[in-house]
């Protein structure tokens, strides 16, 4: 089994390495479709670099490898991404690392807070909209279920900034950016409305699964088993049926976790936050090709990640699960 | 009743899924009716997400009926504090520097953050246009985005699932790969890449980039049905009988794929949408058109004092999508059971 189990991440790993390869040379075409380029973006902005002074431009773009031909620049690309070297960004100089290790901290606390939300809240409500089914907790809370999966995110964040601006609640902090350990109470109040409305549009999706898979276990035989054998309700709640029905919600919560990113991104818009997900939207609006190459990679890096650790996952709770 | 009648009846009760005979001896309009009549009220829910959907299609189909006004119409009354010859003496420029709004120096006020009152059902906007009549237009725009949307990534993503299933292989692994490599990108950055190919996206770009999201979930879903039905016997009996590639692919493996095809369908509808009002919201949506996620954003400046804008078209969002969603889950309990929750 073990045997097995090595030789399956190595698989694994080796796929893994083959799809952060696409990623990266898609990402690294699709950006240079993108009309415009860093130059053009700056032009005007910058005395020297007028539209009346062609010597500048073309030599600003010398200097940021622009005037290489695209397969010249790809190779470039590869061959810094093979030694780990993510790119300088045009407009700080700074190596993406920086730039990204400077952003992360920011998008760690909100995602931290995301994910224990909608995790920590949707397991209990799915569990117990499963156990006492079709009475008013199970409607009110299916209720909540349903209606979370269709709110976009950003409107759970309008209608709660809206209630909390009405009537004064707290001072939305969009300038400032605390963290929680320099400054724990501006940063939970920075982060509160985003944390609460990332929470529930990403528990909203695994409440309604692990209900469903709940409820289907429940009525399965050995469930019934366990329960004349006399084991406590509890632990045969915790114990069997919980471990089979959340084989299929692993899967949505490896799925939900590449969905937090995508929400970090419009949250961190909405609330200042300097988190990974604004950058990408800053750069990919300033033509900044390096950073955003090297964050997407990294985020894919991220999401194949958490896939095979899920799907390790799946052999604790699932021992039928050989790794062929 | 008689007994007969009656037993006839209780068998039939017994049955659900069986037509009862006396449905069986209805004509075949009248079946398609209690049928009907029998899903609204087995699956409640998804009669009022059916509800839902109609109301949305109705707004997007019958819009210039609805609308009342134009959407773009900026509403103007005369204002009454306006002086032809201001008695402070200067010109309008110097007023304005003096510290007076363009809305008391002009002749006509734009009827701005109007909260809704009769002849405005929902109120106005920052520029005095009418947010129901934006809000019926945005309804036609959500169908359209979703709807088509949806029709792509099911049509493109069923072709390469059924052709990627079938063969297996290196055409197979080929696939995979390339939709693992779709599905690590975070989705709200492909869509962002997609639709900033040009400056300002058409519409057409933000439907096609939505389609070529949601063609990588359909290729999987697709590819693992085709697999299940790869085994069975009957495609096995048929290959022998000399059918070639093709015929097996379209004759007998697509119809047994269709309920799987249906329900990606309805369900993405509702993922289409919620992914364009996101990308709206963000500034990055289709240009020239009025979408709700625009009105979302756009009506976020002043929330506490006049928050009609954004509240009634993120409801707008919410409303169409939980339609959707609660019309889809219901086709797919109805289609196939096994399927639930996966």
């Amino acid at each position: 089994m073990r045997r097995a189990v090595g030789r399956y991440i190595v698989r694994r790993l080796l796929l893994n390495l083959l799809v952060l390869w696409i990623v990266a040379t898609l990402v690294f075409f699709a950006v240079r479709l993108l009309k415009g380029d860093y130059v053009n973006e700056r032009l005007g902005a910058n005395l020297e670099l007028s539209a009346n002074n062609p010597v500048a431009i073309k030599q600003a773009r010398h200097e940021l490898g622009l005037d290489e031909p695209k397969w010249q620049q790809y190779f470039t690309y590869l061959g810094q991404l093979a030694t780990g070297n993510l790119g300088k960004s045009f407009e700080t100089r700074r190596s993406t690392w920086t730039e990204l290790g400077e952003r992360v901290p920011f998008t760690l606390e909100l995602g931290t807070l995301i994910a224990l939300l909608s995790f920590g809240v949707a397991i209990p409500v799915g569990i117990i909209s499963a156990v006492r089914q079709d009475t008013w907790a199970d409607y009110v809370l299916r209720g909540f279920s349903i209606l979370s999966v269709a709110t976009p995110v950003f409107f759970i964040a309008i209608v709660m900034t809206f209630f909390t601006l009405k009537y004064h609640l707290f001072t939305i902090e969009i300038v400032k950016s605390p963290h929680f350990w320099t400054d724990p109470k501006a940063a939970f109040f920075k982060y509160l409305i985003p944390a609460i409305a990332g929470g529930i549009a990403g528990g909203a999706g695994i409440m309604r699964l692990l209900r469903s898979q709940m409820l289907e276990v429940l009525r399965m035989d050995y469930v019934r088993t366990a329960r004349a054998k006399g084991i406590a309700p509890n632990g045969v709640i915790l114990r069997h049926a919980l471990k089979n029905a959340m084989i299929p919600v692993l899967t949505v919560m490896g799925l939900t976790v590449s969905g937090i990113i995508g929400g970090q991104i419009i949250l961190e818009n909405m609330f200042g936050i300097r988190g990974v997900g604004n950058y990408l939207l800053y750069t990919i609006t300033n033509r900044d090709y390096p950073p955003f190459q090297g964050t997407v990679i990294i985020i894919a890096f991220v999401v194949v990640t958490v896939n095979l650790l899920v799907d390790i996952m799946y052999a604790w709770f699932d021992p039928r699960i050989r790794y062929t | 009743m008689g007994r007969v009648a009656m037993a006839r009846s209780e068998a039939a009760a017994a049955l659900p899924e069986v037509i009862p005979a006396s449905a069986r001896d209805r004509p075949a309009g009248r079946r398609a009716l209690v049928r009907t009549a029998r899903f609204m009220r087995k699956r409640k829910l998804g009669a009022f997400g059916v509800v839902l959907v109609i109301v949305v299609l109705v707004a997007a189909i019958l819009s210039p009926l609805l609308q009342r006004y134009d959407d773009n119409r900026q509403f103007l009354a005369r204002n009454p504090n306006y002086q032809a010859a201001p008695s402070g003496g200067g010109s309008v420029l110097a007023q304005l520097q003096a510290g007076k709004t363009a809305n008391d120096v002009s002749e006509f006020v734009t009827e701005r953050f109007q909260s809704p009152n009769g002849t405005h059902w929902l109120g106005t906007d920052a520029f005095g246009r009418d947010i129901y009549a934006r809000i019926i237009v945005g309804a036609r725009l959500a169908a359209l985005i979703g709807i088509f949307a949806s029709l792509i990534a099911v049509t493109t993503g069923t072709v390469c699932g059924v052709v990627s299933g079938y063969f297996g292989g290196l055409i197979d692994l080929f696939f995979q790969r390339v939709v693992d490599g779709v599905q690590a990108f975070p989705a709200l950055v492909l869509l962002l890449l997609i639709v900033q190919v040009f400056k300002t996206p058409p519409l057409w770009l933000t439907i096609a980039a939505l389609g070529f999201l949601g063609w990588a979930t359909s290729v999987r879903v697709v590819r693992s049905a085709v697999l299940s039905i790869r085994q069975q016997p009957f495609i096995e009996a048929a290959r022998s009988c000399g059918a070639t590639d093709i015929r097996l692919m379209l004759a007998h493996v697509l119809p047994n794929v269709v309920a799987v095809i249906l329900i990606l369908f309805s369900i993405g509808i509702g993922a289409y949408i919620l992914a364009e009002a996101a990308l709206s919201f963000l500034g990055l949506g289709p240009q020239g058109v009025t979408t709700w996620g625009k009105m979302v954003e756009a009506g976020r400046n002043g929330l506490d004092l006049h928050p009609w804008e954004s509240l009634f078209s993120g409801a707008a969002i919410t409303v169409a999508v939980l339609g959707f969603n609660l019309a889809g889950d219901a086709l797919r309990d109805e289609l196939d059971p096994r399927l639930r929750g996966r």
